[in-house]
């Protein structure tokens, strides 16, 4: 261990005292890592939003055959229907208005609720700043999701306007779903009037079901209850509802996962090809090494832990800068009114650390490989 | 326990070189007692430097027997053979070859970095070996900071700091002037008189080689003087 150690300290001395050829290396696989934990945070995320989870107990009701806020349009009387339903927890109408329906990277989305019911639908929101008093009081007054309040700098007392609509900030809350943190709560009659849906008239219900076992049916019956009315219902679990309205998405999305891959890639090659440099650079001094009792799996070991080295710190960098600047961003990905928050965790960290390090250990392998394979005479010729 | 350091019988090295086969050594005969300095001299391409580095253990004979030490290097596996040079040889190589970013302290600490010595005992050595050349209080300098000489010294130190018994060095004073020689035969004498070490050196100078106990010039791979006989 102690010999092991040694080496370490010797790959650290060598790697410290090159600094502008370490630091553009590390620069280069930290820009790799950026790019692979960006394309990762999308692909963890997009899954957070459309894995079914055995906990999952919500159903999002929405007009057959419309796939954008604007033209689903249901009764807002369903609700009492659908509460009747056996197995039905909470249902509560919900008027969706964006400011804007195709792909985008900055979506502001209104969901206009009856003030009365949002607490008893979502108990699990807490109010991280102003109050839900001060919601209640101002018919403008709007609930901010932290995401959403963080991404615009928004805070109480604050007024802004989109998709037409304008609202005094209230509060901003926190809530264990996703997509509760990336939007703005209304009262619903002010969103139907300010949309000029009209009142009595909303693009949705969410319907909280006893039992994550119950959504199927409860899905059915629903559907069924409304088939032969003037606006029947597609009614499907709430990620399910996210992976198809939001396709378009997922596919772009799914596609990136090839950025990532490049940008493996490109990590691997950067390394490798850094150290194969070292390597050549390095003959005689590998072999007067070698001349003092240095074994190969030495030499091995100290161009390996300076791949590994490189790796890590690049990967450090890469992750670290990826995951701040995320995290700062907030960026929000939406389509039909479906949003999707970009944010890392640490899951991601841990992975793309893992990954800077894996990837430079692997790819300092051939180039340790050439930095033994020579007869220590020839090299002391080089 | 034997009284040679070195001894060799019909010792060959040959190699292919294209379509030709190269034998820069062959059926050499060679005894070196314990604590002998002994300088080797020949024109370029006489073979010195393949024996030297059949000695040192980083090359390996076609044919014959080295025994260094009481040990026959041909029974040695290449792992062996590597565990063993660390703690019997000492290489002096003509350009020092120390490692450029690298203080004096850590070129002459390289050798020990294998050891499992703890870092006082390893800094112990280290400070020692550098005393014993002169350089204790240059530690901290890397070898750009050094002159020539110096350089060499450091060099010596780490040839020195294992405690190996057989130092070989490879025209150790053919890139210095005058003086740096000088002072790095007196060095080499100083470690054969004073701690017993064997040095074998291959040399160009007859100045350098006059420093030495016992001269033998190689041609053609084969010694000129019969170095047996003396003993």
């Amino acid at each position: 261990m102690r010999r092991f150690l040694n080496l370490l300290r010797l790959s650290w001395i060598q790697l410290t005292r090159h600094r502008v050829r370490s630091l553009l290396t590390i620069l280069g696989v930290a820009s790799g890592m950026f790019l692979f934990t960006a394309v990762e945070t999308l692909q963890r995320s997009l899954t957070r939003a459309t894995k079914a989870t055995a906990a999952d107990t919500t159903l999002v009701v929405y007009r057959e055959n419309r796939f954008c806020p604007s033209t689903s349009r249901l009764p807002e009387h369903y609700a009492d229907e659908i509460r009747r339903i056996d197995g039905v927890r909470e249902v509560i109408p919900v008027q969706v208005v964006v400011n804007h329906c195709g792909a985008s990277l900055d979506v502001v989305t209104f969901r206009g609720v009856p003030p009365e019911q949002l607490k008893r639908f979502a108990p699990e929101i807490e109010i991280m700043e102003g109050s839900e008093e001060a919601w209640l009081e101002r018919d403008d007054g709007a609930l901010l999701g932290e995401v959403f309040a963080q991404r615009r700098g928004l805070s109480p007392g604050d007024r802004f306007d989109a998709a037409g609509v304008t609202v005094t900030v209230s509060g901003v809350l926190r809530s264990p779903h996703v997509q509760d943190n990336n939007v703005a709560y209304v009262k619903l009659p002010f969103l139907q009037q300010a949309s000029r849906a009209g009142l009595g008239v909303v693009t949705q219900f969410n319907v909280r079901v006893e039992s994550g076992d119950d959504l199927k049916r409860v899905s059915e019956r629903i559907d069924e209850q409304f088939d032969s009315g003037q606006e029947p219902t597609d009614t499907r679990p709430e990620k399910a509802f996210f992976a198809e309205t939001a396709k378009e998405l997922v596919e772009l999305i799914g596609f990136t996962r090839w950025l990532g891959v490049g940008a493996v890639v490109a990590v691997a090659a950067l390394v490798a090809n850094a150290l194969l440099l070292v390597v050549r650079g390095r003959v005689k001094e590998n072999a007067v090494l070698r001349t003092l009792g240095f074994p190969s799996r030495a030499i091995a070991t100290l161009v390996v832990s300076e791949g590994g080295m490189l790796g890590l710190a690049g990967g450090g960098a890469g992750v670290g800068l990826a995951a701040a600047f995320l995290q700062w961003q907030s960026f929000t990905m939406g389509n039909e009114g479906q949003t999707l928050a970009v944010r890392p965790d640490g899951w991601v960290v841990i992975v793309g650390i893992g990954s800077g390090l894996l990837l430079g250990v692997f790819s300092s392998l051939w180039p340790a490989y050439q930095a033994i394979r020579q007869p220590i005479v020839h090299s002391l010729r080089h | 326990m034997s009284e040679w350091m070195i001894q060799c019988r019909g010792l060959s090295k040959s190699y292919r070189k294209g379509a030709t086969v190269v034998t820069p050594l062959e059926a050499l005969d060679l005894k070196v007692p314990k604590g002998e300095f002994l300088a080797l001299m020949g024109p370029s391409g006489s073979g010195k430097t393949t024996l030297l580095n059949l000695l040192s253990g980083i090359d390996s004979p076609t044919q014959g027997s080295l025994v260094i030490a009481g040990q026959e290097i041909a029974e040695l596996s290449r792992r062996q053979l590597t565990a063993w040079r660390a703690r019997h040889v000492g290489y002096i190589f003509q350009l020092y070859h120390l490692v450029p970013v690298l203080t004096a302290f850590e070129n002459v600490e390289l050798p020990l970095l294998l050891s499992e010595m703890s870092k006082k005992e390893r800094h112990d050595r280290v400070a020692t070996a550098l005393e014993l050349v002169g350089l204790g209080d240059r530690i901290h300098h890397t070898p750009t900071e050094l002159s020539g000489g110096q350089e060499q010294r450091v060099a010596i130190a780490r040839a020195i700091v294992a405690d190996p018994p057989l130092l070989v060095a490879d025209e150790p004073t053919g890139d210095l002037d005058r003086d740096s020689a000088t002072r790095i035969l007196d060095l080499l004498r100083g470690l054969t008189r004073d701690y017993g070490k064997t040095i074998v050196m291959v040399t160009h100078d007859a100045k350098a080689a006059a420093a030495a106990d016992r001269t033998l010039h190689l041609e053609k791979g084969q010694l000129l003087e019969n170095p047996c006989a003396d003993f």
